[in-house]
């Protein structure tokens, strides 16, 4: 139990305080920034663990996003059917597609997965946004709010308990990952697939179950994204800058670790939220500042804290123990 | 294409007008792709921000005309030394860090560049669309029963030119020697008494160069715009990978291969499905051949 403690009370304070907050807070700018980071928090969760876990680097996971968002908006726009019930229809489709890609891919390392990926992930945006009278197009859809927990037309509070339950659910999902059985075999293959084949383990199986499993994950986060903005368009749902994001929160945090993917979103969305309120209004322009702000901290980071900040922690810890005894 | 819907068709033979766009812009994929293949096949590094330096060029000859009215052709003999330097410096300051590096590290990095370039062109310049028209790109030039503006033309005749001077380049000369010595056993061409850092600099150069004399010739035919360069790497990706990672004649092939794939296309079914054709082509391709149709089989698992 008390290793338990001291593995996790990293996470354990950050969702604590996600739970306390609401209770004290009554700000929306504030309960909607929360919101965004645990959102992100979540898809940052679901890429590390084809990416970080299985060492499958994607550049293409904005596809399942755009999925498992389209999902939802077409069913409640086409047929007024729940988001819930969108998001069942998400995960399926995205867990076919994830093991189409997964089982496709399956021979392609590095730089040669990034690429199908990202093949893949711009065939969606453009049979979304030419595919005009499935999908309307790239005007896009905007999604009905309906209020009730049942359309998820939810207020600011009940959003952050929707969003943190799925926070803490992936988050999980993780640490189960690092633990279990599975988890060390996917290690194994992340780290030398051959040596890990030659030792019996099914590697092309088990990337193919990470990769649907994180396709999967992503969707959900899709569904619930497209409930919460309110609009769905192809270019934004499908773009590779949203994959980046995902890999670059990740990053950040450190890949390949439970917290990172978090620690990643608190940072990045809180910067990206100050500085998109600080130059609003000064110039449109000014909006890309952040972003090359990003550019650069990612070289930065992979080149000198490949490890990311739940790394660094790491290792700060290690060294304070290593001085105590 | 264009200017074909424009004359109507009646006046011009389908079939060869199609055969023609096919080389025409073949020769500038093909130039996209060159620099991409070079830097892979001697670093070993997929460069992510290879479409970024593309649009650098595109706005190079876009604001060169505005402002002081220079033709993109003459743009042209001083964006391939200032791409030149461009890459130097990009190299010292970004690429030397990664050469030796693991693929993640190598495929963020570019990215990073990426991203941070795309948004500088946004900040600096707006994501409006700019598109420049000098003469040459509404004169018509007719080839047989075909018909196509200048400056495409003279696009294709450039890049088939410096396509053709760096294949010499890398062929009969001593320092092309070394550069594909390195290519094939880095350690040892070490051995050999051959700093590979200086090779991997000039070749990171070269590259750059290459992309940026692409993007002040495409500007006449394409708008710019801070993300122009993406749509552009995606299908210099889909040549590269075809052609074989690494590979410059498979490169040639694959430019050629994509852009007939993209007239033809277009030419049944609009061009605005164009894209689809050549991505599932290059899925297809990563899937059953990704050492590409020329390679060798196996080359994708290699540490690449």
């Amino acid at each position: 139990m008390e290793s338990l403690l001291a593995r996790h009370w990293a996470a354990l304070v950050i969702f604590g305080l996600a739970v306390l907050t609401p209770l004290f807070v009554r700000d929306a700018f504030f309960l909607d920034s929360l919101v965004l980071i645990l959102l992100w928090g979540a898809l940052s969760a679901a890429w590390n663990v084809a990416s970080g876990y299985a060492g499958q680097v994607s550049l293409g996971h904005s596809a399942f996003f755009g999925i498992g968002a389209y999902a939802a908006a077409l069913l409640a726009t086409r047929w007024q059917q729940s988001p819930w019930l969108g998001m069942l229809v998400g995960v399926a489709v995205s867990l076919a597609a994830g093991a189409l890609i997964g089982y496709l891919s399956n021979r392609l390392r590095g730089p040669y997965f990034a690429l199908s990926t990202i093949a893949f992930s711009q065939v969606l945006l453009i049979l979304a946004s030419r595919w005009r009278g499935f999908t309307a197009g790239s005007e896009g859809i905007p999604v009905p709010f309906r209020p009730g927990f049942w359309t998820l037309g939810l207020g600011h509070v009940a959003w952050v308990y929707v969003a943190l339950g799925l926070a803490v659910l992936y988050y999980l999902a993780q640490v189960y990952l690092e633990r279990s059985r599975i988890g060390y075999r996917l290690a194994g293959v992340r780290e030398d697939e051959d040596a890990a084949q030659a030792l019996g383990i099914p590697s092309r199986r088990l990337k193919v179950f990470a990769i649907t499993l994180s396709a999967a994950m992503t969707s959900v986060v899709g569904t619930l994204w497209a409930q919460y903005v309110g609009f769905v368009d192809p270019v934004y749902v499908f773009s590779v800058d949203l994959s980046i994001r995902f890999a670059l929160n990740t990053i950040i945090g450190g890949m390949g670790t439970a917290l990172g993917p978090f620690l990643g979103s608190i940072l990045i969305t809180t910067v990206e939220t100050y500085l998109r309120a600080t130059f609003s209004g000064v110039k449109t322009g000014f909006a890309g500042i952040y972003l090359i702000l990003y550019g650069c901290i990612l070289i930065l980071v992979v080149r000198f804290v490949p490890e990311g900040l739940a790394g660094v922690a790491a290792r700060l810890r290690a060294r304070a123990a290593r001085a105590h005894a | 294409m264009d200017s074909a819907a424009r004359l109507g068709p009646a006046e011009i033979d389908v079939l060869a007008q199609l055969g023609v766009a096919t080389v025409l812009l073949g020769s500038i994929y093909a130039l996209i792709a060159v620099g991409l293949t070079l830097i892979f096949g001697i670093m070993r590094v997929v460069n992510f921000a290879h479409g970024e330096f593309l649009m650098l060029g595109m706005y190079l000859a876009f604001w060169s005309f505005t402002l002081w009215s220079i033709d993109p052709w003459f743009m042209l003999v001083v964006a391939i030394p200032l791409f030149f330097l461009v890459g130097l410096v990009t190299y010292a300051l970004v690429m030397r860090g990664v050469v030796h590096a693991s693929h993640n590290v190598q495929i963020f990095t570019t990215v990073g560049l990426s991203i941070a370039l795309q948004n500088l062109a946004l900040v600096l310049w707006t994501g409006d669309y700019h598109m420049l028209r000098p003469w040459h790109a509404s004169a018509v030039v007719r080839i047989g029963g075909t018909a196509f503006n200048l400056s495409q033309v003279v696009a294709f005749t450039v890049s088939v030119a410096l396509t053709l001077a760096l294949f010499a380049f890398m062929k009969w000369t001593h320092v092309g020697r070394v550069m594909r010595a390195t290519a094939q056993d880095g350690e040892a061409a070490t051995l050999m008494g051959i700093d590979t850092d200086r090779v991997y600099r000039f070749t990171f150069a070269i590259g750059i160069a290459c992309v940026g004399a692409a993007g002040v010739l495409v500007a006449p035919l394409y708008a710019a715009y801070p993300t122009a360069g993406l749509q552009f790497v995606l299908l210099a990706y889909v040549v590269v990978v075809l052609g074989g990672l690494g590979d410059m004649v498979g490169a040639l092939l694959g430019s050629l291969i994509v852009a007939g794939v993209e007239v033809v296309g277009s030419y049944f079914f609009g061009a605005a499905w164009k894209e689809v054709f050549y991505f599932v082509l290059f899925i297809a391709v990563l899937m059953f051949r990704p050492a590409g149709l020329f390679g060798q089989r196996g080359a994708e698992t290699l540490g690449a």
